[in-house]
């Protein structure tokens, strides 16, 4: 095990399309979670303008509602697909230059090849959650600071939901790159499944009320997205009633968990009978 | 002798092509053993299913007397088809991954790497080496944690002639240090250079197997012609080494399974009483010889 991931460090440690790539993921994760409240309040000004009893401005930074928001922007499609398209080209690499053949010529069998892109995959989500816990933890703590007593409830249940979120989606690119073997084909059709048809699906099949499951609810990206689903914004929750969202449900991560293993189960089973 | 690799009767269909049909052969420790074959004959399907690229259809075989598995290829080293590594990784590095599968140390990288005249490059990214290089690092890796068994497809594919010659020299080392070489090529001038033992491939059917020397053998062959033509193919019939002798433009071409002394065949014709108005020797290339081999059968 410690053998396969030090090979796989090996192929990435100066493999500068991947650093770049986890630079910028960085990047516009933390613009994007540092931005929101400056960018929600601006609407809300914008509307303001319109209305006679003005909107309260939200904050979105306090304990225990940091731990939701954050994981909210985190899971943000456009942010999310930026692991993903790493995956993408990590596996894809190894057909590209044909070192998926070159590792099983030397010796590595195919399941150790998939368990160790597997362990990467983990591994990457692992330190993700890890860093944004840390991050989310610090701007709750210059917003709030140690007096709120549940600082930490919402804290383990909302960074796990997270974790799956991202662990399941970068399993789904891997299935689409180990399917497919071509980078480019590959990226495009993630991006593309995930960024426009599931929103083209949605726009068809919205049920009548917001919050009731239809299909939409079961594709494969929603349900990654749908693990925290909402932002906690107090003023969101009274305009739109009490069904809002507060915690993280454990049937909604059994939706992604049974897509990932079962496309686990297919990438095992193509590459036990597939010419290399 | 020792059995290092086994075949028996594999066999493997892309679609409706038969591309390996019932290929069978044993490589003996310390053989250095040639797939010969044109292109499209089937050698680099049958190397793909000994290094489990690829599953057969039928048929099975085995390494060091045991089932295929991944410890018995951490034991051979290997170059199919192109050289595989990671373009924006150094020499080093790439070797390093090779080395870390194969559960060798890292210590004889800078040996091999001397061994392919790479030492000076070994920092330098694989996308930066030439053609002649990157073969020649394929090579340093397959003799990465000095293998039992080394296999090369078509080692020297595309490589200029000092290439070749660069290639040729590493393998004869390897060789003359007693490792077990499986060599698959299309040159019959190669597999003549280099192997011991042959078998000859086309359509992935083995044509022939064996000694190189018997297999290969160049025979001679010398026109003749006399005004008497039927008592000239009754009487070289019986001359020793006589092969077989086809028939054109009012002379026959006579093979020979040995070189034959002109003069000894003048003399011979002359006491069963025929006179030759025509006697000529007639070399034929290897690679003549080769297609011939090919064609001959049906």
């Amino acid at each position: 095990m410690i053998k396969l991931l030090k090979i796989e460090f090996k192929k990435i440690r100066t493999y500068k399309v991947f650093w770049i790539l986890a630079g910028l993921y960085f990047v516009f994760l933390a613009a994007g979670i540092l931005l929101a409240e400056f960018m929600i309040n601006h609407t809300v000004n914008n509307i303001n303008q319109r209305m006679p009893i003005p909107f309260p401005h939200v904050a979105i930074y306090y304990f225990p509602d940091v731990w939701q928001n954050v994981a909210f922007f985190a899971s943000i499609r456009y942010v999310l697909i930026f692991p993903a398209i790493i995956m993408i080209i990590l596996i894809t690499n190894e057909f590209t230059y044909k070192t998926i053949r070159q590792n099983v010529i030397n010796g590595m069998s195919k399941t150790e090849f998939l368990v160790s892109k597997l362990m990467i995959i983990l591994l990457t989500a692992l330190i993700i959650t890890v860093i944004l816990t840390a991050g989310a933890f610090f701007i709750g703590l210059s917003h709030s600071g140690f007096n709120e007593v549940d600082f930490f409830t919402k804290g383990i249940p909302f960074m796990t939901g997270f974790f799956l979120s991202l662990l399941c989606y970068m399993i789904y690119a891997f299935f689409c790159g180990f399917i497919l073997r071509n980078t480019g084909m590959a990226i495009a059709i993630f991006t593309l499944y995930s960024l426009i048809i599931e929103p083209v699906i949605y726009f068809f099949f919205r049920a009548p009320f917001m919050f009731k499951n239809t299909i939409y609810t079961y594709l494969p990206v929603n349900s990654v997205i749908r693990l925290t689903e909402y932002p906690a914004i107090p003023m969101l929750k009274k305009m739109m009633g009490l069904n809002l969202q507060d915690h993280v449900s454990f049937i909604a991560c059994l939706i992604p968990l049974a897509y990932a293993s079962v496309m686990t189960a297919i990438v095992f089973w193509v590459m036990k009978r597939k010419d290399l | 002798m020792e059995t290092i690799l086994n075949v028996d009767k594999i066999s493997k269909s892309f679609g409706r092509i038969k591309a390996v049909n019932q290929l069978s052969f044993e490589v003996m420790k310390g053989q250095v053993f040639g797939i010969l074959g044109p292109n499209g004959s089937g050698k680099t399907t049958t190397l793909s299913m000994l290094l489990d690229l690829i599953p057969p259809d039928n048929g099975q075989f085995s390494w060091f007397q045991q089932l295929p598995s991944k410890e018995s290829r951490k034991r051979i080293g290997s170059v199919i088809e192109s050289p595989n590594f990671f373009p924006y990784l150094d020499a080093v590095t790439n070797l390093k991954i090779v080395a870390d599968i194969k559960d060798k140390p890292y210590d004889d990288i800078d040996e091999v790497l001397q061994l392919a005249g790479l030492y000076e490059r070994r920092f330098s990214k694989f996308k930066t080496f030439s053609f002649g290089m990157r073969q020649r690092l394929a090579v340093a890796s397959a003799l990465l944690g000095k293998p039992e068994v080394l296999i090369l497809d078509e080692p020297t594919n595309g490589l200029d002639p000092q290439g070749i010659a660069q290639i040729r020299e590493i393998i004869a080392l390897v060789a003359s240090r007693g490792t077990t070489i499986l060599l698959a090529s299309h040159l019959l001038d190669e597999v003549q250079k280099i192997c011991s033992y042959v078998v000859v491939l086309r359509k992935g059917i083995m044509l022939f197997s064996g000694n190189v020397k018997e297999v290969l053998a160049v025979s001679d062959s010398v026109e003749l012609s006399a005004s008497d033509m039927p008592g000239l193919t009754a009487a070289i019939r019986e001359f020793p080494g006589f092969i077989s002798f086809n028939e054109a433009e009012g002379l026959i071409q006579v093979h020979f399974s040995m070189t034959v002394n002109t003069s000894e065949i003048n003399a011979f014709l002359y006491q069963k009483g025929i006179l030759l108005s025509h006697l000529a020797e007639k070399k034929r290339s290897l690679e003549q010889h080769f297609l011939e081999l090919l064609q001959d059968t049906p």
